[in-house]
């Protein structure tokens, strides 16, 4: 039970006698607008930066790009830079399909495998049929399989984190199987163009990665089905009683992820002219962690697509960096980890700190 | 005041009972703030022992939170809490408890899957040591004992399959295996039966006489009147009446007290329109049935009327609506909405045809708390949308034209959330979000629970003036008082099933309360009805009478030559009833004896009819063909007492 401001602590009937009672305006209140006026302009700009998860997470990225570029000379090169991009392509596209299952308060945890055996799919197709018709198969492939998990989480009610982890199973195995437990090799050269080549100097895969993050910002931004997806994971339970499609927009997300999955594979298929079954593995950890850098909240509702490139970008230099500086790979899961540990435990006492002076 | 004669229930520690009069507990000055808005301010409230004290205030005046604050659930702001004379600060219901004060919730606080022994000991689970199952069994089944109803109530039960009444039973006995000496009642009668009421009491007052300190929330005046010893009234957040005793107060000071105006101002009673009876429906449903809670709900509402729909809590009023609406399943209901057959198996489609339905739960059905406030507000807007794109901006002038009417600032439509609104504030924009589209209906489910009365008299002008441009209303309370106030007929709904269709006029909240008692309380009058109507032949009806009419809770017609002319569920003027005589005012404390028509055809008899409290229960009749006879009206009246004899059972 709450009630509204009492400004006053004897009610005067005569005042609250008011149709809807002057209370309800908080700037009615002279004292609150008084005690607000004078660093209200100041205090915003500052407030608007914390208080925006990109901006604090942008920071951090640049932090992080500094802090490389002080201790390695070839940080920032023309050729490392493109590296780090050509990094991010797969397991960026990855993380767009995860922030859309994120945003539901879902996950998906068969995106690794799934890339995996859209990869195989791909391998396969190609021997058949042109470069367009098989890509078109294996996208088809990864979607056909998000959308089994998604009618199974959001039809029949079961948990995401089980279903996906089951069909994680299901598609390396059926990769393996498909694949007949070797790489396939020997696919047309041509399919190497997707990767390499550029347009004003800039590789194709990554303006292709940064169209899809254009298109799913603006599908999540500007679209009904984009705002019904934030809603449905912020409350679903009021985002049906408004007439909002839950179900459609409940299975539309693991979707996409399937697709995204295939379309990341084939791009690094494309870039070693090789399929392999194993292809893909642990991705799903390197995409939700992206993600949840990103400032997506695993409940749901919360997160942004931009925050999810920042969170892409924010692994892959990592990542880089930490080769560069001639890091173990045995110790870069434990820096990387901690990294993304330590990032969420700062974000964590951030917000709660701006959202109670809020 | 009664002394403790009584020895204490369950072995309470003996320094946490207070001796009778002496203060328990005194708050004063308690203030919470919530984000921005101030729940409580400056409230002061004493509790005793071996009193029952009511804490009495309208739907957001603070009570729920206050008791909270004294429960562990919430701390203060400030203010200072003595509990037998020492400064306490709960920092958790634990604490809370340790020290012996415990709270009775409106929503239960038990774990439906354990044990009632599992449930009552909740809370030992929690204390380093080991566990003697078999000793708690034992405690446990003395607790039972004590409250009396080791009978009906076992200690294997799941919870979740226990009633209503059952589960706050589960709740007092955990109060009591925390040796509480003070237990505070958080609205605990809203899904209670008259009978579950009563059993209720009697444990109440069980506690008082074993000197706890006995706290009572509640917003039901007759309540406090029935079993309070002295009362302390919250309006919004500040004590106004403080520790008075009940005696020397009257019903109407107390409304003064509470509301701070008059209750016909706050339901805008003088601008109230006459709906035209003549019109067609603007919306009608017959035979809904939506399985388990809706078995056969009936209704129609006319444009510009604002129709009731009463009932306990959990008599399936919220589930009916929410099965017209298309959020629920529905078994069979014929629908019409401006006499066109309607069936909606979504609520998109229940949009589109234009109606809107603002669910019951605030922060589950309606918020959405990641969107900002304006897509909030656009929320039904977009579900109702045909096209891919928002079409945010086409709705930009009518929104700054809702805030305007609706007092709402608008500079804060952007807000990146509501949950920084007060209660009553974003009830106001969750309508708003339906009032965008326009409705032909628009349904309302509790409308103004947790909101302060400044904003319910605003809902309450809100809801007579889109109901002036001729849209149909229909709005479920349990607040029997609201419905009467703001509705202009209140169709009352019991245990699934529409039973009343009765204009305002007809009824008061005690009537309300008989009407909407579950069907099952009532099995025993009914089988008395039946038995009375076939033995002599004729008929018998259970009504509540004022100056000039009726109401009618149930009627048994064994010879139509015999029927009273008015049926269960239905009001009349005793002047349109086929025994206007019996009905005339006599003697009130002559012997109840058959009084014949003037046309000799049929003979009445009539006996008024109390529990066993002394309240009054309306009259039980029996209507005979041609004239009866002194013995027969003996043998009827020694029947009718017999049934209302007191007794332990609980209904």
């Amino acid at each position: 039970m709450s009630a509204t401001s009492i400004p006053t602590r004897k009610a005067d009937p005569d005042r609250s006698g008011e149709p809807a009672g002057r209370s309800s305006d908080p700037s009615a209140d002279p004292s609150v607008e008084k005690a607000a006026s004078p660093t209200r302009a100041r205090r915003s700009l500052a407030k608007r930066v914390a208080g925006s998860l990109e901006m604090r997470m942008l920071l951090l990225a640049l932090a992080i790009g500094i802090a490389l570029s002080l201790l390695s000379p070839y940080f920032l090169t023309k050729a490392n830079v493109f590296n780090l991009l050509d990094q991010s392509v797969v397991v960026g596209l990855v993380a767009i399909g995860m922030t859309f299952v994120i945003l539901t308060g879902g996950i998906d945890l068969s995106v690794g495998s799934v890339a995996g055996l859209s990869g195989i799919v791909l391998g396969l197709a190609l021997r058949e049929f042109p470069i367009p018709v098989a890509i078109a198969m294996a996208v088809g492939a990864g979607a056909l399989i998000g959308l089994f998990s998604g009618i199974l989480i959001a039809r029949f009610g079961l948990a995401a984190f089980v279903v996906t982890l089951g069909v994680m199973a299901i598609a390396r195995s059926l990769a393996y199987i498909l694949s007949g437990q070797t790489a396939i090799s020997g696919m047309p050269p041509e399919l190497s163009n997707l990767v390499f080549a550029s347009f004003a100097g800039i590789p194709a895969n990554v303006l292709f990665l940064g169209a899809m993050y254009l298109l799913a910002w603006a599908y999540l931004t500007y679209t009904k089905g984009g705002r019904t997806i934030y809603a449905i994971g912020s409350n679903k339970e009021a985002a049906r009683a408004a007439g909002l499609s839950t179900l459609f927009y409940s299975v539309l997300p693991y979707v996409v992820s399937g697709a995204f999955a295939a379309i990341a594979i084939t791009f690094s298929t494309a870039q070693l002219l090789s399929a392999d079954p194993l292809a893909g593995n642990l991705l799903e950890l390197d995409a939700i962690a992206a993600v949840v850098i990103g400032g997506a909240s695993l409940y749901g509702g919360r997160g942004s697509i931009l925050g999810t490139l920042i969170g892409v970008l924010i692994m892959v230099m990592i990542r880089n960096g930490l080769n560069l500086l001639g890091v173990s790979p045995f110790w870069q899961g434990s820096a990387i980890g901690g990294i993304i540990i330590l990032a969420l435990l700062v974000e964590r006492l951030v917000s709660a700190r701006t959202s109670r002076h809020a | 005041m009664q002394p403790t004669a009584l020895p204490s229930v369950a072995g309470a520690h003996s320094e946490a009972v207070g001796a009778d009069g002496e203060a328990l507990l005194v708050a004063q000055g308690v203030t919470k703030s919530f984000g921005g808005t101030l729940a409580l301010c400056d409230a002061q409230l004493t509790l005793r022992g071996g009193q029952i004290h009511a804490l009495l205030g309208a739907n957001g005046a603070g009570k729920s939170t206050l008791s909270k604050i004294l429960g562990g659930h919430h701390r203060a702001s400030s203010g200072q809490v003595l509990l037998r004379g020492e400064a306490v600060d709960f920092r958790s219901t634990r604490e809370a408890m340790d020290a012996g004060v415990s709270i009775v919730m409106q929503e239960t606080s038990l774990a439906p899957d354990l044990s009632v022994l599992e449930n009552v000991f909740l809370p030992e689970l929690g204390r380093p040591g080991r566990l003697s199952l078999s000793r708690l069994r034992q405690r446990g089944e003395h607790i039972l004992d004590e409250l009396g109803v080791a009978a009906s109530l076992s200690l294997d039960v799941e919870v979740a399959r226990l009633s209503a009444a059952q589960r706050q039973l589960v709740e007092i006995a955990k109060a009591l295996a925390g040796d509480a000496g003070l237990i505070i009642f958080d609205e605990p009668t809203t899904s209670l039966s008259p009978g579950e009421v009563e059993h209720l009491f009697d444990i109440m007052g069980a506690l008082r006489d074993s000197g706890r300190a006995l706290g009572f929330v509640s917003h039901r005046l007759e309540e406090v009147f029935a079993i309070c010893d002295r009362v302390t009234v919250l309006r919004e957040g500040a004590t106004v009446g403080d520790d008075i005793d009940v005696a020397a107060l009257d019903q109407n000071a107390l409304i003064r007290l509470m509301v701070g105006r008059d209750l016909g101002e706050i339901y805008g009673a003088d601008e109230r329109r006459e709906v035209d009876t003549a019109a067609a429906p603007a919306f009608s449903v017959r035979g809904l049935r939506a399985l388990p809670e809706v078995r056969d709900v009936s209704f129609q509402v006319r444009p510009g009327e604002i129709l009731g729909l009463g009932g306990l809590v959990g008599a399936g009023r919220s589930e009916a609506v929410e099965a017209i609406f298309g959020l629920r399943a529905r078994q069979r209901g014929e629908m019409t909405l401006d006499g066109r057959r309607v069936a909606f198996r979504k609520p998109v489609e229940a949009m589109r045809a234009g109606v809107g339905l603002v669910p019951e739960d605030r922060r589950t059905q309606n918020i959405v708390p990641d969107l900002s406030v304006r897509e909030n507000l656009l929320l039904a807007h977009t579900g109702a949308r045909r096209r891919p794109g928002l079409g945010y901006r086409a709705r930009r002038a009518r929104i700054a034209e809702l805030f305007d009417a609706l007092d709402l600032p608008i500079a804060r439509v952007d807000d990146p959330s509501m949950l920084d609104f007060s209660g009553g504030q974003q009830q106001k924009i969750i309508i708003a979000r339906w009032l965008l589209l326009e409705p032909r209906l628009l349904i309302l489910d509790e409308p103004t629970k947790g909101v302060d009365i400044g904003t319910r008299q605003a809902i309450y002008r809100i809801l007579r003036d889109i109901g002036a441009t001729g849209v149909a209303i229909v709005v479920v309370s349990s607040d029997f008082e609201e419905l009467l106030g703001v509705a202009d007929r209140v169709v009352v709904v019991s245990d699934g099933v529409s039973i009343a269709d009765l204009p305002s006029d007809a009824l008061d909240e005690e009537k309300l309360t008989l009407l909407a008692a579950p069907r099952t309380s009532m099995a025993r009058t009914t089988a008395l009805l039946e038995r009375l109507a076939e033995e002599h032949g004729g008929a018998a009806f259970w009504v509540l009478p004022d100056q000039t009419g009726l109401v009618c809770l149930n009627a048994v017609v064994a010879n139509p030559a015999a029927a009273p002319g008015f049926a269960a569920g239905e009001a009349a003027q005793f002047t349109d009833t086929r025994v206007p005589s019996a009905f005339a005012a006599g003697d009130p404390d002559a012997a109840p004896a058959f009084v014949g028509e003037p046309d000799g055809t049929l003979a009445t008899v009539v006996v008024p009819v109390t529990n066993r409290r002394g309240h009054d229960m309306g009259r039980i009749g029996v209507i005979v063909p041609g004239n009866g006879d002194a013995a027969r009206a003996a043998r009827i009246v020694a029947d009718i007492h017999h049934l209302h004899a007191p007794s332990r059972r609980v209904a």
